[in-house]
Order: C-alpha cells, then sequence, then structure tokens
C-alpha cells in the first residue's frame, strides 16, 4: 500500500480500516500527480495542500451535479496528462463536452466515488481548519458506520453503473431486446441468465414506469381497493413483489400499514427508494433489492401480498410463479392477496378494417406484391387495442384464477369456452383475449360464476375490479388479437345466434422461458365451421 | 404492428453484424424490426412522393443503372425498375434485405434488381458507376439516425459525374409553438410532481433533455417559419452534417412560447416538373412528424417581434447516431418586463 498523507483525524483513519474486510481495497490517485491514496478524503486534501486545489469549493462554485463532477475529474486528468497543470476551471462550459464523462483514467476510483463528492458530504469526510464549527464524524459503533459505508458503497456502485451506461451511450439504452437470442447455439444457461438480465433492465428505465403509471385504470383499481379498505391494511405487515418505482407500497404504508416490504430485481428500485423518501415514508417502507427467491426478509411471514405482476395475456412473462413462491414462503395461512382473482375472456372478432390494412394491404403495396411482410401474422398473439364494436359476441370467462389457491402447476392448463354470435357476421376474423382482475377483501369471499370486471361498479359488489378488454378503457395490457390463418383457413359466414364451442389452452413456448403458447379449437354448432390453430406471445 | 423481429431467418455463411460495435449492431438491428418498414410504406407522402418522382420520369430512369442506398423493402427499386431501369442494385445492411429478396421474386424483378446486405463502404458492386442513387435516408429531425452520410459515400465513390440524386434537396425549418397543456402533459412536469398523491420529482430529471418527436396542431404555431439550413445532395459533405445556424422567428400574434419545433422539405429537383414534400404541421401527416424542443422559460412574444437564435446540431462523438444539439434563444423587443433568453442542451439517442 501506497501512502497517506492524510494527516488528519486519527479515529477516522481507525474506521476506514475496519472497513476493509467489507470492503475492497480503493486506490486512488491524485488528480496532478502519481501518487496514491487509500481514501478519496485523503487524496482532495492532498491536492488541496499540494496543489491549491479545493475540489469541493470548485464543484459547490461552478454547481456541479453528478455528471458535471465526474467531467471535472476526468477533464483535469485530460489536461494533467498533456503536461497542464493548472487546468483552466473558471467556467463549468470548458469541460461540458461529454467526451469528459469518458474516464480519463482507467478504472478510476475516484469516479466510482463522484456520488459522494457532494459538497455536504465532502465537507463532512473533510474536516477543515478553516470552519471553526467543523463537526467531527459522529462517533456511530462501527457496526452501524459499516452498514452506513456499505448502503453508501451501494449507492456509489449504482450510480457509477448508471454513469457507465451514460458513457456507452449505446442505442439500446431504453429496450433491451428480448429478441437478442440469436440463431445457432450457443451456452444455452448464458443465455438464459442473459435473458433473466435484460428482462430486469427492460424494467429499469423511466419511460416503462412512465406508462405503467400512467395507466390509469390499473393504478386506481391498486389505490380504490387499498384506500376503502384501510381496515385490512391498518398495523399489518405487507410485502409488495415487484415494486417498481414503489407506488403501490405507498399506497399500502399510507393505508396505515406497521411495515410494508418493497422487493424488486431491477435498478428502479434506487428510484423508489428516493420516491419514498420524498414522500417521508422511508420508516414504513423497506426496500430490498433483489430476486423475491434469493433475498432474505426480515419477517418470517406477512399479513397482505401486493403485487402489480400481470402481463399481456396475463400470463406473458411468468412474474406470477414468482408472486405463487413468495405467496406460499411468507404469506400468513389467512393473509390476503391483492389482487384476489383474475379471469381470463375469450371472445369472437370480425374486424374487416383491420384485416384489410394489415393483410390484404400487403398484397397490393403500391402495384407489388409484399405479402412476405406479413409472414408471421397468423403466428402471433398481436397485442392490440381492439374496438368494442369488433367483437362479434359477448365473451366467454373461460378461467378464473384464485389466487390464494393457485398453483403454479395450474398455470399450463386447457380450458372449454362457449360463445354466441350476435350478428350475422359475414368472416370469423380470429378471437380476442383479454383479463379481468378482481380485489375482493377477504380470502372466502367468492366470485360468481360469469365474473365481469365492467359489472363491478355497482355498489352491492364487493372489493375492486377491472377489465383489461375491449368494454373498458384503454390499458396498457390492451387484448391480444390471434388471426385465424386464412391460408389454410377458409372463412366462412355465421348467422346471428351461431353457438360456438372450444378450448383455449395457455403453456409454456419451449425455447423462450417467457414465451407462451396458446392453442385454440373450435366449432360452430350445426355448421362445417370449425379449426384449430396455435399462437405465440412473444 | 406484428413484432416479427424473431422470424428472421438465421443468416448463412458470415454475420456481418458480428464484427461490429454494440450500437452500431443494434442500429442495423433495430431497422429489422418490420414495423418501421410498415410505418414507412404507409406513409402515403414520403412513398407516393418518391413513387411520382420515379414513375414521372421515365425519360430520366430509362436504361439507366440505379443504385438503392438503404434498400430496406425494395420499394424504391421495384419503383425504378418500372420505370425503365436497366438494373438496379440495392444495399441494406438490415436483414430486412430477405424480406426484399422473397419481395423481388414474387414481382418477378430478380433479373433486374440485385441485393446485397452489407455496409455501404464495405460492399462490392457489380458496377463501378450508376447513373442515378435513390434513397429514402432521412431520420426524425432530418438527421436523427440517417443515412445520409452514407448516401454522401455512396455519391463521391459510385455516382457518375453528371449522375442524378433522388431526393436532391432537404431543408429543416423552424418555428415557435404555444404549448402549455401539452407540455405539461407530454413533459409531465406537473405529473411527476403529482402522481395519485404522491411526489416523483426523482422521475422528472431525465424528461426535458430529449426533444420530443409528435404531431403538432398547426393552430398551436405562433411565429413565421424559418429556414435555418438547406442541404444540396450534390454537394453537402459529411462535415456539413455538424452545423451551427442562426435563426429568426417573427410572432404573428400576441401569444405564447413554450417550444421551438423543427421539421424538413425535401426536393426532387431533378424531376421533369419538380416534386416536393413537406414534414411541417401545415401539411399532411408523415411518420416523422415534427420534432419539439421544450424550452427552460416561456416567452411572452407580441405580434411583429423576432425570436432569433442559433441551432447547433452534431453527431454524438460515440454515437454517430445519435445527436447532440443545442438551442439559444433570444426574444427581441424593448420591453424589459419581458426580456427572455436562454439556450438548452438536447441528445436525440
Amino acid at each position: 500500500m501506497s501512502e497517506s498523507t492524510s494527516s488528519e483525524s486519527d479515529h477516522q483513519e481507525d474506521e476506514w480500516q475496519d472497513l476493509e474486510e467489507d470492503r475492497e481495497d480503493v486506490q486512488v490517485v491524485s488528480l496532478f500527480d502519481n501518487k496514491v491514496f487509500m481514501d478519496v478524503p485523503s487524496m482532495l486534501d492532498y491536492c488541496k495542500k499540494t496543489y491549491n486545489f479545493d475540489f469541493a469549493a470548485a464543484q459547490k462554485i461552478l454547481g456541479l451535479d453528478f455528471y458535471g463532477r465526474i467531467k471535472l475529474v476526468n477533464y483535469i486528468r485530460y489536461e494533467v496528462k498533456n503536461g497542464n497543470l493548472q487546468p483552466d476551471i473558471s467556467s463549468a462550459d470548458n469541460f461540458s463536452d461529454d467526451k469528459y464523462l469518458q474516464p480519463a483514467l482507467e478504472d478510476d476510483a475516484l469516479l466510482f466515488y463522484a456520488d459522494e463528492l457532494e459538497d455536504e458530504e465532502i465537507d463532512a469526510a473533510i474536516p477543515s481548519k478553516g470552519k471553526e464549527n467543523a463537526q467531527p464524524i459522529p462517533a456511530l459503533d462501527p457496526e452501524a458506520r459499516i452498514k452506513q459505508l456499505e448502503e453508501q458503497l451501494e449507492k456509489a456502485q449504482f450510480q457509477f453503473a448508471e454513469y457507465r451506461k451514460a458513457a456507452q451511450n449505446s442505442l439500446d439504452k431504453r429496450w433491451q431486446d428480448l429478441d437478442g437470442a440469436d440463431d445457432g447455439p450457443a451456452d444455452t444457461s448464458k443465455q438464459a441468465s442473459q435473458r433473466d438480465e435484460d428482462y430486469f433492465d427492460s424494467y429499469s428505465y423511466n419511460d416503462i414506469h412512465e406508462t405503467m403509471l400512467k395507466d390509469t385504470i390499473r393504478t386506481d383499481a391498486y389505490r380504490d381497493f387499498i384506500y376503502e379498505n384501510k381496515h385490512l391494511f391498518k398495523d399489518k405487515i405487507v410485502l409488495d413483489v415487484g415494486c417498481g418505482t414503489g407506488i403501490l407500497s405507498m399506497f399500502c404504508a399510507r393505508a396505515g400499514a406497521a411495515q410494508v416490504y418493497a422487493v424488486d430485481n431491477s435498478n428502479i428500485i434506487e428510484k423508489a427508494k428516493e420516491n419514498i423518501a420524498t414522500n417521508g415514508l422511508s420508516k414504513q417502507i423497506t426496500c430490498i433489492r433483489g430476486k423475491i427467491e434469493e433475498i432474505k426478509l426480515p419477517v418470517e411471514k406477512v399479513d397482505i401480498l401486493v403485487s402489480e405482476w400481470m402481463g399481456y395475456c396475463l400470463l406473458y412473462e411468468a412474474m406470477l410463479n414468482s408472486v405463487l413462491w413468495a405467496r406460499d414462503k411468507y404469506l400468513q395461512p389467512d393473509g390476503l392477496m391483492v389482487p384476489s382473482h383474475c379471469v381470463l375472456h375469450i371472445a369472437p372478432l370480425m374486424d374487416p378494417d383491420y384485416v384489410s390494412e394489415n393483410v390484404e394491404f400487403w398484397y397490393d403495396v403500391y402495384g407489388f406484391d409484399m405479402s412476405a411482410m406479413m409472414a408471421k401474422i397468423y403466428d402471433d398473439v398481436l397485442i392490440k387495442t381492439v374496438k368494442k364494436t369488433s367483437l362479434a359476441g359477448k365473451s366467454s370467462p373461460f378461467f378464473t384464477l384464485p389466487l390464494h389457491d393457485i398453483t403454479v402447476a395450474d398455470l399450463t392448463f386447457r380450458k372449454d369456452f362457449s360463445m354466441e354470435i350476435e350478428n350475422n357476421i359475414e368472416n370469423l376474423d380470429g378471437w380476442v383475449l383479454w383479463f379481468d382482475t378482481f380485489f375482493l377483501p377477504s380470502r372466502t369471499a367468492a366470485l360468481p360464476a360469469t365474473p365481469r370486471a365492467e359489472e363491478w361498479s355497482d355498489l352491492t359488489k364487493p372489493g375492486v375490479a377491472f377489465t383489461t378488454g375491449p368494454n373498458g378503457k384503454e390499458t396498457h395490457w390492451q387484448s391480444g388479437l390471434m388471426l385465424i390463418d386464412r391460408k389454410v383457413h377458409q372463412p366462412k359466414a355465421l348467422g346471428q345466434g351461431s353457438k360456438i364451442s372450444g378450448s383455449i389452452g395457455y403453456m409454456e413456448a419451449g425455447s423462450n422461458k417467457r414465451g407462451l403458447e396458446v392453442e385454440v379449437t373450435w366449432h360452430v354448432e350445426g355448421s362445417s365451421e370449425h379449426g384449430q390453430q396455435i399462437w405465440y406471445v412473444q | 404492428m406484428a413484432n416479427n423481429a424473431s422470424s428472421q431467418p438465421p443468416l448463412t455463411g458470415q454475420d456481418p453484424l458480428a464484427a461490429m460495435a454494440h450500437s452500431e449492431a443494434h442500429y442495423f438491428n433495430s431497422y429489422n424490426h418490420h414495423g418501421i418498414h410498415e410505418e414507412m410504406l404507409k406513409d402515403e407522402v414520403r412513398t407516393r412522393s418518391y413513387r411520382d418522382a420515379i414513375y414521372q420520369n421515365r425519360h430520366l430512369f430509362k436504361d439507366k443503372i440505379v443504385l438503392d442506398v438503404g434498400c430496406g423493402t425494395g420499394i424504391l427499386s421495384m419503383f425504378a425498375v418500372r420505370a425503365g431501369a436497366k438494373h438496379v442494385v440495392g444495399v441494406d445492411m438490415s436483414t430486412i434485405i430477405d424480406k426484399a429478396k422473397e419481395i423481388v421474386e414474387v414481382n418477378g424483378m430478380t433479373s433486374q434488381i440485385t441485393l446485397i446486405q452489407g455496409k455501404m463502404e464495405e460492399v462490392k458492386l457489380p458496377f463501378d458507376k450508376v447513373d442515378i442513387i435513390v434513397s429514402e435516408w432521412m431520420g426524425y429531425f432530418l438527421l436523427y439516425e440517417s443515412m445520409l452520410d452514407t448516401v454522401l459515400y455512396a455519391r463521391d465513390r459510385y455516382l457518375n459525374k453528371d449522375g442524378l440524386i433522388f431526393p436532391d434537396t432537404a431543408t429543416i425549418h423552424m418555428a415557435g409553438i404555444e404549448d402549455g397543456d401539452y407540455k405539461e402533459e407530454k413533459i409531465g412536469c406537473e405529473l411527476w410532481d403529482n402522481v395519485w398523491g404522491f411526489d416523483y420529482s426523482p422521475l422528472k430529471h431525465t424528461a426535458l433533455s430529449e426533444p420530443l418527436v409528435d404531431t403538432v396542431d398547426m393552430k398551436a404555431v405562433v411565429t413565421d417559419p424559418a429556414t435555418v439550413i438547406k442541404f444540396d445532395l450534390y454537394t453537402v459533405t459529411a462535415d456539413d452534417l455538424a452545423f451551427s445556424m442562426p435563426f429568426q422567428l417573427q410572432a404573428r400574434r400576441n401569444d405564447f412560447v413554450h417550444a421551438l419545433i423543427a421539421w424538413f422539405d425535401i426536393e426532387f429537383a431533378a424531376c421533369h416538373k419538380p416534386i416536393k414534400f413537406s414534414t411541417g404541421p401545415h401539411t399532411k401527416y408523415t411518420h416523422w412528424k415534427q420534432t419539439v424542443f421544450y424550452i427552460p422559460t416561456v416567452l411572452t412574444v407580441t405580434d411583429g417581434e423576432y425570436i432569433s437564435g442559433v441551432l447547433e446540431t452534431k453527431p454524438n462523438t460515440k454515437n454517430r447516431r445519435d445527436l447532440d444539439i443545442k438551442v439559444t434563444y433570444k426574444l427581441e423587443t424593448d420591453d424589459i418586463t419581458r426580456n427572455a433568453e436562454g439556450q438548452a442542451e438536447y441528445k436525440m439517442c
């Protein structure tokens, strides 16, 4: 180890030494020469004394933010590298160029701590002789201090990761391509973990959370249920699985929950922490980053499990498995699931406009046959907003998922449905798939045989419900549109009152573990119209 | 749009994307998504302009060798064949070229169109020189993710001395708009301050530095439009794509200005009768929409006054398809109570 020229308070050094078992050795290179220090404050102090450069004062005067500090550090290092020991820092404009996000020094530990370079923290970390009333670092007991510093380190790591992303400035910063698994053989376990990372990363940027927050139908339903049932939440322990920006946890805390554990495996949890702190709920809500199956909750059991886990066509993206795992491990035997039920619906589709714009269009594009462009239109479940008028009949609720009792094995299923065509139609174009979500206030409350969320506004009904289907307002889930393949299936006209019965199956699609395979078989009573087709949600 | 990105057949032979930097490969891959091609083909202003420019000038295309830079689904190549071209070479980096091949074959043009997957700078063309370059290279704000530099490379390397470029002129315009409600709604200034009764301001800081690509209602436009820069594709160089240009916007009524918008016009001046289209707020929708730059101050303008400013644009040093944009603005007024000026930096990435 190299020398430390810090002549400052001994107990401060002791504390840093205490920490060495827990954190990697840090080597901070001086801004102006090759001297190496064990920590940032000593290095900055050295620069101040030897080179008359006061980082804390400089960044305060220049009003630098996190990236500004990083640019300043790199700017100085570049200048020094080029032989200029007195870089011009009279204005932040001198180093505003984004090229200064590029580290001047490989693995520059100083950048790693750029978050801690904020003036207050430096003031605290470097006892300044100029300040009469400079506070010594409070004599925390060593364990508390370790914990505090570990938290700081974690925060710094997060910030550093963010910074690296910004520096890379890559195009894919918003949406990881979930189709990233290329053809050809590859290490499948590696692929799987890559896929996991992509999945979590795709949830860590603001915009998807903005979209999801703005999805008022959904968020309102959670809010209404929680606020209208405060007696259920009062003094309870709540677990929020996949907390995102923390909104559901905050609802629960405001409803009187004693403690909420908010768990998410995405970077967004850092934003959740900020949001929770901004709203003064840090005492009631504990944020934990990690997979629910891997983290350790500080409590054995919780009274309520709240989660917004639903994916496209309800089950695409497989978050429910984690929720059920958490339910089985942590929920009290008489605990409450919020929401409590989901119901899947299927309805017949007739939408000539959609078919003409998306199928027929390709057969004559400015006089050319471009049908090659729609090769897979019949293979995928298309996530679309479907107009109510495109439904050729009332939906059939084919599967109710009781979330208190359902198991992972139940999520692969085949169920029967039946429905009636309401008006004469020229063709049956396909099927529309959606789900309704119900929030019932007790484990024993039951749903009617054919539950429909759009009928739930009736005040005599218990709890809250919302639909993602064409009968309600648009949500980010939209509906799943499954077009019947006209290349293999001759469409037939169906008369009013025609009865369709069939079955629908959900199963995991083989290679893509978050993909979903949906199979529908159908026949029309008293008609030769029947068929079978498989679609993929991917 | 059906997301069919995973439907691409496996690449045979060497994957030309394999050797690229990740962000670059992503750029080319993102164009594989058929959604964007569908959007472009369904953009009638765009596709009809190209069709008319080509079909109405059969005398220019007859028996010519044509290069289609960034050919996508191959529609421009097929237009050129129908207009009488002797042979068309379509080049595209993306695997969409496999679809283009299918389409060209279905339409019986395989012998007249050669499709090559690769970077323009690296592929080997079957012709040393071409008579005409056609290309639909424009991105949002004209230059974002644009292929103009590739077109310029193709021009310098392949175009005959008196060859033609379709289109050959591109112009960026700006105007000021009143947009109070919209600014709130889209940028979410209010939104993040109050989401279901909670303060979400930590999410807010990222929202302002990216310009917004959106359709602007003509009624919102407060100033006359001003031309900022005009590119002549026969003479422009790649260096010219980083520019700093002054503009002056004259207010046409008493109003507020919350944002400046930019759009572009395209012209096929080589045509017998020139064909133009605009992506501005005053005319028919295109998929390019307009680009909105919210400014940090609200300008209170009076009819006849000028907002003067500078638009500075340069490709990002790390990812050349990204843009760094800087806008400075000043309200020229004698009324000291309304004096306002400022600047803002934006990133399109």
